[in-house]
Order: structure tokens, then C-alpha cells, then sequence
């Protein structure tokens, strides 16, 4: 049910990577998110936006299953979570997250970050997990960095080995928590760079971002979120062209003649 | 003896718990202030003198600091009573602890905090006084809590000197009644009467002082 | 009777000979208070009818003296049947006594882990015994090395204690000597010194290693 979309949401070619239906959560007696029903296929690459405290943070980190909530379930293709949470485990291999404070092991070398899942969840052998984290590492153009500490290193690279740590699972889709807001203006395009570079690469992604620009460029998709509900779900064109609803318009005014 | 005998009988000594803990603070609250604001202004070697002072009362054993006053000052002719050596000791021992939280708290202020004194015109005297005491003693008031149980258990020493506090009536107990089990856990007992509520007081300063560390517990 | 310094420096050899003993104390009292320090807490976490029973016991240890601690455990084991030697009786005081305070240490040291490191964990799929080995007990153990540091000088400063159930630590030879000799200001001189320079020497070494771990924290 999507409600108040004037326009057809974009046909989507493929089964979808992830099926969320009838999502309900509560903090206590606040109902953060209302009725969510979204599907992400293969390949998508989406945007959500909406005012501070509209619910969408809480949204994707109930993807991963880092948030409980109460009611429908979001469906993997091999896994489905619903209040229980009983296939945590098996929804979480399917995705990699990237969190606003980046949340990097300090203890650890940048290498051994990437490394770590590899070695004790995949339980790959040394040499090959080490493989693997170079080549995600030189795809976010860091690899001389492997032997640094994440104290070493400016927020647009701890930022971008974090991107590479959660590429390193493979998983089936990325998740996005705001990845550049807690950065530097001057940091902001090397790390929007990786991703983009990472969306023509064909990677599913979900992106909570008030980066416009980006999404402009990058997203097939936008949700806009405002209250705890999907007030507006359309192609990335249709949204910015003439996005319907009084809260969706407010919001790109307001971003954009920044 | 029933337990509330037993019980009641250390609390006979309870009164002197209180002395060597009421003369304990004469001399450790001015130690505190007086070296804690020396270390933080003083350099050179005027800075080494109060640093040695200090670390003479805070990183001696304090049992070891009780016996040696006890014992050595009347060899160099210095008579003073059991309870006023007690005092001293536990006291200056206290206040070198305490003298550290002293010396942190004023040093750990903006320096914004003195400049605005010093454009405002106001003396250096005047500045610590009015501006830098105030805010430092107030931040630090949860450590002095801390300092000030630490000072009441000390007290449990002055048994070994002759004076009947609580421990030196549980002690005197049991040498008449074999029932250490009763006798020892009223002890303790007796002390987290007077402990507790004084850790409970420091929990509640802490909440309001440092509102943000209000998980860091006291004691 | 004044102080005979040549009878002090006959005195340093005996005394110095039971550093041993008062090390050995020192080092077996820090891990036992570790080690039951960190099971606290870990149950204390855990929460529930246990839990809170664990909070009020760490309470209670914090609230009540050492000496106190010392006496029950020295006369309330052989009661129980329990005879345990004077130095093995007074490790486990110290031990359970300085527990109290490490628990809070560990507690620190978990609760300044910021929560986003258990969610990037969680995120990598890792089990919840991998994020303990690997994500936290790291961290945890970088955290607490200062505050860990600083409480084996304090149980190194709390060792004489053990003088009073007569193991023969420094304070115990010393008062052995002043026994026999009944002269008692020269080894208690001897005994207080030496103990100084034993807590300052400890007290430079753990800040050095303390140093080096907060270059090593800043890599």
C-alpha cells in the first residue's frame, strides 16, 4: 500500500533483492515507522530522504535487522524477518551496512577491519581474505592505507574503508545510513565518488542521503519519507520534476536553494 | 550475646569513628585547598617542594604513615595524644588525595575562563578566588565524597593505636563471645550504615554536576 | 632513647629481604581482584535477581574497610573449618576488597565502547562470542590499563595490612625486629621509606607503560 503516490512507481524488471511489507515500528508509544511497504529489486539504486526524525534511518537499520520492530516482515530471497527475528542472522549475510560515524574498529589495522568478517564468518584462509579486502580496498582507492589504523586516517577515508569492509561479504545489497554527514564538506565527493563509481558497477543499493546531487545523478529511485510513512516513491526524474505532495516540495525547495 | 548486643556494642565506638574522622577533615580539607591550588600555580622548585609534600602523604602506605608517627615522633620528643596522631595521619593522607582532585579540577577549566577575568580586570588572586575555586571545587565534589569514605574506612587504623572505635570494640567482642561470624559481619555491617548513605549523597552530587558521566557510579 | 641511625641502616637488609613476599602479595591480590572484578561485572550486567544481588555485594565491599574485610575472613574461615594460611587469607581479602573497585573500573571501560562498534559487529554478521574476542575485549582492555595501573599501586600501598594478620611482608619483619629490639622508630623509619620508594617507583613505571599505550591508542 502505498499511500498518496500520484505516479506509477518504475517498473521493476527483475524478482526483487528485498520484499518489505506492512513494516510497523514503535519506540515505546512513538510509532516511528507506519505502514512501510517498499521493494527493492536487483540492481535498484535507492534514495530515501525526508525531513529529520521522518523514520528513515530507522528504516534501513531494520533491513539489517539492527532494529527490532513489530510488525510485517521484509522478505530476502532466502531469508524473511518479521517481529521474532528468528532469520536475523541469515538476512544479515545478505547485506552490508555503512553507518553515519563509520564505526571502524580502532584497535585494528584498515586491512584486518576488512578482514576480520572474512576470516571468522566466511572462514576464509588468511591469505585469501586478504586478497579479497586489497581488491575492495583498491576499488575505493586506499589501498596504501592497508596497514594504517583508522585514527590515521582523515573521516572521507575511514568512510570509504568502511564501504570497502561491508563490500568485502559480497552482499546482495548495500546499505547506506547517511554516509557523508558526519564528514567534512571538502571530504563529501570522494566518498560520493565511490559510490557512485559503485552503483555503475551494478551493486543494489539503499541510500539515506540529503545529498541531492547525488541522488540526481545516481538514484533510479526516490523515497520520500516524512512522519514515519512513504509519502512519495517515483523515478528519480519524475520526483524532482514534480514531486506531488506539499511535504516532498517544501523539503526540495528547501535543499535546493541551499 | 544476641546480635543486636554485639551489635550495639561496636556501635559504642562509633563516637570515635566520628572524632577521627571530624579532626581528620581539620587538617585534610586546608592540606587540599592550600597544595592543590600551590601545585597548580607554583613552577620551579617551589613546585617540587609541594609535590614532594604531597607525595609524601598520598603515596606512603597509610598504615605504614600511622605506626611511624605513632612510634617515632615521641623519640624525637614529640608527645602528642593517639587520637591527634590518628587524626593527622588519616587526615593529611586524605587531603593528598583530595589535593590532586583539587589541582585537576583547576586545570582542567577553559582557559577562556581566566582570560574573561583578566579582561575584566580582575587580580590573579581574585580570578582564582571568584572565578576558578568555585567552578573547580563544584566539578570536583563528587571525588571529595569519595575522598571523604575513604577517610571514614581508614579509621578502622586507629584500633591498631589504642583508640576503641568500632573495629577495636568488635575485637574487645570477641575476646569474650566466640562467634566471629556474628561479630565481624555486624562490623561491616556498622560501617555500610555509615558508608552508604554518604556514597548515595555522592551518587546524586555526581548526577547533578556532571550530568552527562551520571552512569559512572560513586563510592 | 633517640634514633639510632646505624641500628636503621642494620635494620634494611631484613626488611628489604621481604619485598618478595610483599610483591608476590601485590601481583597475586591484582589478578585475584581482576579476575573477580570482571565476573561482578560481567553478572552485574547480566542483570536480573543475580545481578542485582552482584550490585549490592560491590556496594557493600565499597562502603566498608579493608581491615574489616581482613579480620572477617581471618577469623570467620577456620570457624567454617576453613584453615587457610595468613598470607593466603590476607590475598584473598585484598582481593575480594579491591574487586569492588575493579568491577567499576571494568564497567568504565565497557560503557566508553561506543554502541556503533557492537552494531558494526552485528552488521558483519559476526558471533556474538567473535565480537566479545575480537570487537570488545580489545577495546575494554585498552581502556582499563590506565585506571588497572593506578589500583596495583593502591594494592601495593594497601599490602602492610597484611603486617596485622602477621605475614611477614615489610612491615611484618619491621615489627618483628622492633620486637625483639623494642626499638621501634628505626625499622618503621626504615620499613616507611622503603615503601615509598617502592609505590613512587611502581607509580613512574605504570605511567610509562600507560604512555605507551596511549601513543600506541593514537596510531
Amino acid at each position: 500500500m502505498l499511500t498518496q503516490a500520484p505516479h506509477p512507481v518504475p517498473a521493476v524488471q527483475s524478482i526483487p533483492h528485498v520484499r518489505i511489507e506492512g513494516l510497523n515500528k514503535w519506540f515505546g508509544a512513538l510509532h516511528v515507522l507506519k505502514n512501510i511497504d517498499l521493494s527493492v529489486g536487483a540492481g535498484a539504486r535507492i534514495v530515501v530522504c525526508g525531513p529529520s526524525g521522518s523514520g528513515k534511518s530507522t528504516l534501513i537499520r531494520c533491513i539489517n535487522g539492527l532494529e527490532p520492530f513489530q510488525k510485517g516482515t521484509i522478505q530476502f530471497e532466502a531469508a524473511t524477518l518479521d517481529k521474532d527475528g528468528r532469520d536475523t542472522s541469515k538476512a544479515r549475510r545478505q547485506t552490508g551496512m555503512v553507518f553515519q560515524s563509520f564505526n571502524l574498529f580502532p584497535h585494528l589495522t584498515v586491512l584486518a577491519n576488512c578482514t576480520l568478517a572474512l576470516r571468522r564468518v566466511l572462514l576464509k584462509p588468511a591469505r585469501e581474505a586478504e586478497e579479497i579486502a586489497m581488491r575492495h580496498l583498491t576499488a575505493v582507492h586506499i589501498p596504501e592505507k592497508a596497514q594504517a589504523y583508522p585514527a590515521q586516517l582523515s573521516g572521507g577515508q575511514q568512510q570509504r574503508v568502511a564501504i570497502a569492509r561491508a563490500l568485502c561479504l559480497n552482499p546482495r545489497i548495500m546499505l547506506f545510513d547517511e554516509p557523508t554527514s558526519a564528514l567534512d564538506p571538502e571530504m563529501i565527493k570522494e566518498v560520493l565518488d565511490v559510490m557512485i563509481a559503485l552503483a555503475g558497477s551494478g551493486v543494489t543499493m539503499v541510500c539515506v542521503t540529503h545529498e541531492m546531487g547525488f541522488a540526481r545523478e545516481v538514484a533510479d529511485e526516490i523515497v520520500f519519507m516524512d512522519e514515519g510513512r512513504i509519502v512519495e516513491h517515483a523515478s528519480s526524474r519524475d520526483f524532482f520534476s514534480r514531486a506531488a505532495h506539499p511535504r516532498a516540495r517544501l523539503f526540495l525547495d528547501t535543499i535546493l536553494s541551499n | 550475646m544476641s546480635l543486636l548486643e554485639i551489635w550495639l556494642g561496636i556501635l559504642q565506638g562509633l563516637g570515635i569513628t566520628a572524632e577521627v574522622t571530624a579532626y581528620g577533615l581539620v587538617f585534610a580539607v586546608p592540606f587540599a585547598l592550600v597544595f592543590g591550588v600551590a601545585q597548580f600555580l607554583a613552577t620551579g622548585m617551589t613546585r617540587f617542594v609541594v609535590t614532594a609534600v604531597i607525595e609524601f602523604w598520598r603515596s606512603s602506605a597509610v598504615v605504614i604513615l600511622l605506626f611511624f608517627f605513632y612510634y617515632v615522633l615521641p623519640v624525637m620528643g614529640v608527645t602528642l595524644s593517639a587520637l591527634t596522631v590518628s587524626s593527622l595521619v588519616l587526615g593529611l593522607n586524605a587531603g593528598g588525595y583530595a589535593s590532586q582532585a583539587v589541582r585537576a579540577g583547576l586545570q582542567s577549566l577553559p582557559p577562556g575562563q581566566r582570560e574573561a577575568g583578566m579582561a575584566l580586570g580582575l587580580s590573579r588572586p581574585a580570578i582564582l578566588l571568584l572565578i576558578e575555586l568555585p567552578q573547580a571545587l563544584v566539578a570536583m565534589s563528587p571525588t571529595f565524597v569519595n575522598n571523604l569514605i575513604q577517610l571514614v574506612k581508614a579509621t578502622s587504623l586507629v584500633s591498631l593505636v589504642t583508640l576503641t572505635d568500632m573495629t577495636f570494640r568488635a575485637k574487645e567482642i570477641a575476646q569474650t563471645d566466640y562467634d566471629p561470624v556474628a561479630i565481624y559481619s555486624a562490623l561491616l555491617l556498622a560501617f555500610f550504615v555509615v558508608c552508604y548513605p554518604i556514597a548515595l549523597a555522592g551518587r546524586w552530587l555526581e548526577a547533578r554536576v556532571n550530568p552527562e558521566r551520571g552512569t559512572s557510579r560513586g563510592i | 632513647m633517640g634514633f639510632n641511625l646505624d641500628f636503621a641502616l642494620s635494620t634494611v637488609p631484613t626488611i628489604i629481604g621481604a619485598i618478595g613476599t610483599t610483591l608476590i602479595a601485590t601481583v597475586l591480590s591484582c589478578v585475584g581482584a581482576s579476575v573477580l572484578g570482571f565476573t561482578f561485572e560481567m553478572i552485574r550486567r547480566g542483570g536480573g535477581a543475580t545481578g542485582l544481588a552482584v550490585r549490592f555485594l560491590i556496594d557493600f565491599i565499597r562502603s566498608t574497610p579493608v581491615l574489616a574485610w581482613l579480620y572477617f575472613l581471618y577469623f570467620v574461615l577456620p570457624f567454617y573449618g576453613i584453615r587457610l594460611g595468613a598470607m593466603t587469607v590476607g590475598i584473598l581479602g585484598l582481593s575480594l576488597y579491591y574487586s569492588g573497585y575493579l568491577a567499576e573500573v571494568f564497567k568504565a571501560g565497557i560503557d566508553a565502547i561506543p554502541r556503533g562498534q557492537q552494531e558494526a559487529a552485528r552488521a558483519l554478521s559476526l558471533t556474538r562470542r567473535d565480537t566479545v574476542v575480537f570487537v570488545i575485549a580489545p577495546q575494554m582492555l585498552r581502556n582499563v590499563a590506565a585506571p588497572l595501573g593506578n589500583y596495583l599501586v593502591s594494592i601495593l600501598k594497601a599490602t602492610p595490612y597484611l603486617a596485622i594478620l602477621a605475614v611477614p611482608e615489610m612491615l611484618g619483619r619491621a615489627f618483628d625486629i622492633a620486637s625483639e629490639t623494642y626499638r621501634y622508630a628505626e625499622p618503621l623509619t626504615v620499613a616507611g621509606i622503603l615503601f615509598l620508594a617502592l609505590a613512587l617507583l611502581t607509580s613512574y613505571g605504570v605511567k610509562r607503560i600507560e604512555q605507551r599505550l596511549l601513543a600506541a591508542g593514537r596510531r
